[in-house]
């Protein structure tokens, strides 16, 4: 028998020992391989709701001819599928290449070499899908706290990837990740009214880990508590007040932060999407090349980082996929944009400084610029003194609703829980709370950010961009963030 | 890719479903392509990568309870062989500590069938010259995309259905600074004269927007939505509302529809409609699809889509939706409007070519948010007075098919599906154009 491990060493040694067949026979030539195993368990109302796993595992040959960069891709890890995917990227490339929109040199794929590996306690690959189904199993009944919830759920994601990269230059390094989304959702209804609160919104609960998510001592306990909380949000929503509609201060709790950073922050500063390649599908952006450095996009609050280097964050890691070694660094400083999130590719065709985020989905796409994690850093106050300093607002939780134009201008979101502020303290909770506004005079508004001690740590395993479409996992933390005079409404 | 994808799934399923005890059973499910991705800016390339992707999905069923192992396949048919029999002894071994399966139905036999199309055109390093001569006078961005999907449902009940569609299209835009004029080409076979004429037809609409640009208030307009924007409003229908399982869990933006506390328009009338030939004529478990289904017939909701899996369930009737319950091949039936006159009928409000982003705002009263995008005009006496700045929408499904709609054009396009993530996805729609009397604008 065949285990998943053995297949993935399987793929890999096939594909570096064909390697050397190929690494000549264009200008640049690199290898890499993918292998993926995602474990699905969903539990609904105590019972199965699905339970699935993809075992993904396929080989990128990136090939260099006169300055254009293009790909062959294969799932067919033979001597054969090889030689199949690599002449079909050189001819293709070499047809491009007559075209291309750039001509790049090799700096692009630096030779790096070395290993990231998550930290863990415990690998993911020695949890059962039954521990983990029994673990979600009791987080349903625990929704469960009373007929108004018609449906509790629980589910998990348990990912355990691999890539490995050898360049025709020298590059030769492994990486691999351990990673777990885990999202609970209560759904309560009273008569016509409806409500669904879920543990940090949809999918926003992600990080790298390992077993020890679910197996540490407090690991059931803590989820539990979570559980009770939720449900006990949504049966009150039930029967709360509309979020009124009006101009007024604004706190987003960090699980609502993650949303906003990675549409009004993330998207629009990739270069890629600045230079036009995103403009038929994902958008272009407001911000010009000529803006870093000067523009004023947020207050002197504003601190914004790129930083692949955090520790079990979600999109953390040692290199790039185009073997550049990732680093902290500031897109925002004290309110003015200072660098762009643009790969080498893109820091050539633009001039502009960018990061280590030349991403793909998986081995059958090609990397483009991508987040990986991108955080707001903490102020210098404590919640309740924000709270204090709000005569009359809102504080809005867990994200339920997204949309922004494809400049990242004009933006709405909801959420799925919120809380009245008056005279400085909480008071009644609201149902369906909205927000809008204009990203610029919107982050210029920032008028506080709570200590570093509050920040708390969410993402997306799914942020959707280029041609052909990719998913990627970006992290974003987030402490919570006070806004002045923004344009709050409610639902109906 | 030189193996013959149908011989090594008989080769494939032959090996594993041997190896079944017989209080188990097995369904594969493919999906196959051989992708060609090219990628504009500038008319010219910037990547392009070519795609041999196979996968199979191997669902388990066995007392009452269901696992799914998807995994890549290399076609070396011991090697995938050797894979999937390991994972059948993990799923032995760990299935049995979870629980009965409420959706769970056994496995049936629904036949033996083969269907194959194929599109005719040059190669694809050819037409990327031929895209780029045709574009070279103006600043185009998009995708090039083609080549053959598969797709298969083969069980041990002794069922086998296997379709392959070689399709092709090309989604662009061209631009003149920050103004854009989207254009899309997706034919069965290459047409040189066809494409040139869509070309033209885009670069014409670009020239419109060199006009000066019109600033437009937050507020209620009357406005035109082009097939194009009609589409993306589609995509509502396939965020959950029209899924039972969705409707029976609590997310239920068509409530009110259901109910006939409310009804949409009597012009508006919704199909499920797999005689548009965009997919397979069967589902991902391999049940034979109907050919139609009335979903919403004269602003009434007639259907939601449900599959076998949710009506076990509830105790429902399937109409053999996929797992997801998703839309197809949808089709809004055409209207009295001549789209040729469009401009006149409209006499002053938005003309709106296309939408983006479109998001719920409130699920419970079918309440969405999105944005104008590409070329959209403001109209004035019959006549486009000049492009306008981009605006926010914030209006209820109710409103925009029920108590604003006014017509729907007597021409509908077809869009193939575009949706290439992770993989590439069949289907697509047909919709025409919609007058509305007033479509709510915020920001």
């Amino acid at each position: 028998m065949q285990t998943d491990n053995q297949k993935n060493e399987k793929t890999k040694e096939l594909s570096f020992n064909e390697f050397k067949n190929y690494k000549s026979e264009a200008d640049f030539v690199a290898f890499k391989t993918v292998t993926e195993k995602t474990r699905e368990i969903a539990v609904r109302n105590g019972k199965p709701d699905d339970l699935r796993e993809f075992n993904d595992s396929g080989l990128l040959v990136e090939v260099m001819i006169n300055g254009h960069m293009g790909y062959g891709a294969t799932s067919e890890v033979s001597p054969e599928g090889i030689r199949y995917a690599f002449q079909k990227a050189k001819d293709m490339t070499k047809a491009a290449a007559k075209i291309p929109v750039f001509k790049f040199d090799q700096s692009i794929r630096p030779p790096s070499t070395g290993r990231y590996e998550t930290p863990t306690e415990q690998k993911l690959d020695q949890l059962s899908i039954s521990e983990v189904y029994d673990f979600l199993k009791q987080c349903t009944s625990k929704i469960k706290i009373s007929d108004q919830i018609i449906t509790a759920t629980a589910d998990a994601m348990l990912i355990d990837c691999e890539q490995n990269y050898l360049s025709s230059t020298g590059a030769d390094f492994r990486q691999n990740f351990n990673i777990v989304v885990n999202s609970m959702e209560a759904t309560a209804r009273e008569g016509s009214e409806t409500q669904t609160r879920s543990l940090h919104g949809g999918r926003g609960n992600c990080l790298q880990t390992g077993a020890e998510y679910f197996k540490a001592p407090s690991a059931l306990k803590n989820a539990l508590k979570a559980c009770d909380e939720i449900a006990q949000d949504a049966i009150d929503l039930l029967t709360a007040e509309d979020c009124p509609s009006e101009v007024c201060d604004l706190i987003l709790a960090p699980d609502q932060m993650l949303l906003q950073i990675h549409e009004s922050i993330g998207h629009p500063l990739e270069l890629d999407r600045i230079l036009g390649d995103e403009r038929n599908f994902a958008g272009w952006s407001f911000v010009q090349p000529q803006d870093f450095g000067s523009l004023h996009y947020g207050s002197p609050k504003m601190n914004v980082v790129f930083d692949p280097t955090v520790s079990n964050q979600l999109a953390s890691y040692k290199f790039d996929e185009a073997g550049n070694p990732s680093e902290k660094k500031y897109l925002i400083h004290n309110g003015i944009l200072k660098a762009g999130l643009g790969s080498l590719e893109s820091q050539m065709r633009s001039k502009i400084s960018g990061v280590a985020n030349s991403r793909s989905s998986s081995w059958n796409r090609a990397p483009i610029d991508r987040m990986a994690n991108i955080n707001l850093e903490g102020g210098d106050l404590t919640l309740d003194e924000m709270i204090s300093q709000v005569e009359r607002g809102v504080i809005m939780f867990s994200n339920r609703s997204w949309s922004i134009d494809d400049y990242r201008r004009k933006f709405q979101f909801g959420c799925e829980y919120a809380r009245l502020i008056e005279n400085g303290k909480i008071t009644k909770i609201l149902k369906n709370p909205n927000y809008r506004g204009v990203t610029v005079p919107f982050w210029n508004s920032l008028a506080a950010t709570t200590k570093s001690d509050t920040v708390e740590t969410y993402g997306s395993p799914y942020c959707g961009k280029g041609e052909p479409s990719q998913i990627i996992r970006v992290g974003h933390s987030s402490p919570f963030a006070l806004f002045k005079d923004i344009e709050v409404f409610g639902g109906g | 890719m030189s193996t013959n994808l149908r011989d090594y799934l008989k080769k494939y399923s032959e090996g594993l479903f041997n190896s079944l005890k017989s209080s188990e059973d097995v369904s594969l499910n493919l999906h196959s392509e051989d992708s060609d991705f090219i990628r504009f800016n500038e008319s010219k390339v910037r990547q392009n990568t070519s795609v041999s992707q196979h996968e199979l999905s191997m669902v388990y069923k066995s007392a009452q309870r269901q696992y799914t192992s998807t995994t890549s396949l290399t076609l070396d048919l011991e090697k995938d062989l050797q894979f999937a029999l390991s994972k059948l002894a993990e799923i032995r071994e760990q299935l049995p500590k979870t629980d009965v399966n409420p959706k769970y139905s056994e496995m049936q036999n629904n036949g033996v069938s083969e269907v194959y199309k194929k599109s005719d055109r040059s190669s694809t390093a050819d037409l990327i010259q031929t895209i780029h001569s045709t574009f070279s006078d103006t600043d185009m961005a998009g995708l090039w995309c083609s080549g053959p999907i598969r797709q298969a449902s083969v069980n041990s009940k002794g069922q086998f259905h296997f379709f392959e569609n070689d399709s092709f299209f090309f989604d662009y835009s061209l631009y003149n600074g920050p103004r854009a004029a989207k254009g899309f080409y997706a034919e069965t076979n290459w047409d040189a004269k066809i494409f040139d004429s869509q070309a033209q037809q885009t670069k014409n609409t670009l020239s419109l927007l060199s006009k000066p640009q019109v600033k437009v208030k937050p507020g209620a307009y009357r406005s035109y939505l082009a097939p194009m924007a009609v589409a993306e409003l589609m995509g509502m229908f396939y965020w959950r509302a029209l899924s039972r399982s969705q409707y029976e869990q609590g997310f239920a933006p068509l409530k009110k529809l259901n109910l006939k506390e409310k009804l949409f328009s009597k012009e508006f009338s919704l199909i499920e409609n797999n005689l548009l030939g965009l997919d397979s004529h069967f589902n991902s478990i391999g049940e034979k699809v109907p050919d139609q289904i009335p979903v919403i017939e004269n602003g009434e909701l007639k259907n939601f889509l449900i599959s076998t899996a949710t009506a076990k369930e509830y105790n429902l009737v399937s109409n053999q939706a996929e797992s997801s319950e998703i839309l197809r091949s949808p089709e809004i039936k055409p209207g009295q409007l001549d789209e040729k006159n469009i401009l006149k009928t409209l006499d002053q409000g938005l003309y709106l070519s296309n939408l983006h982003y479109i998001n719920w705002s409130d699920p419970q009263t079918a309440r969405i948010t999105g944005m104008t995008r590409f070329a959209c005009f403001w109209v004035e006496k019959g006549e486009i007075v000049g492009p306008i700045q981009d605006l926010r929408f914030d209006d209820t499904l109710y409103n925009i098919w029920g108590s604003s709609l006014l017509g729907l054009t007597k021409n509908q396009q077809i869009f193939t599906s575009t949706s290439t993530y992770n993989r590439r996805e069949k289907g697509g729609m047909k919709v025409p154009g919609a007058l509305l009397s007033q479509f709510n604008f915020t920001l």
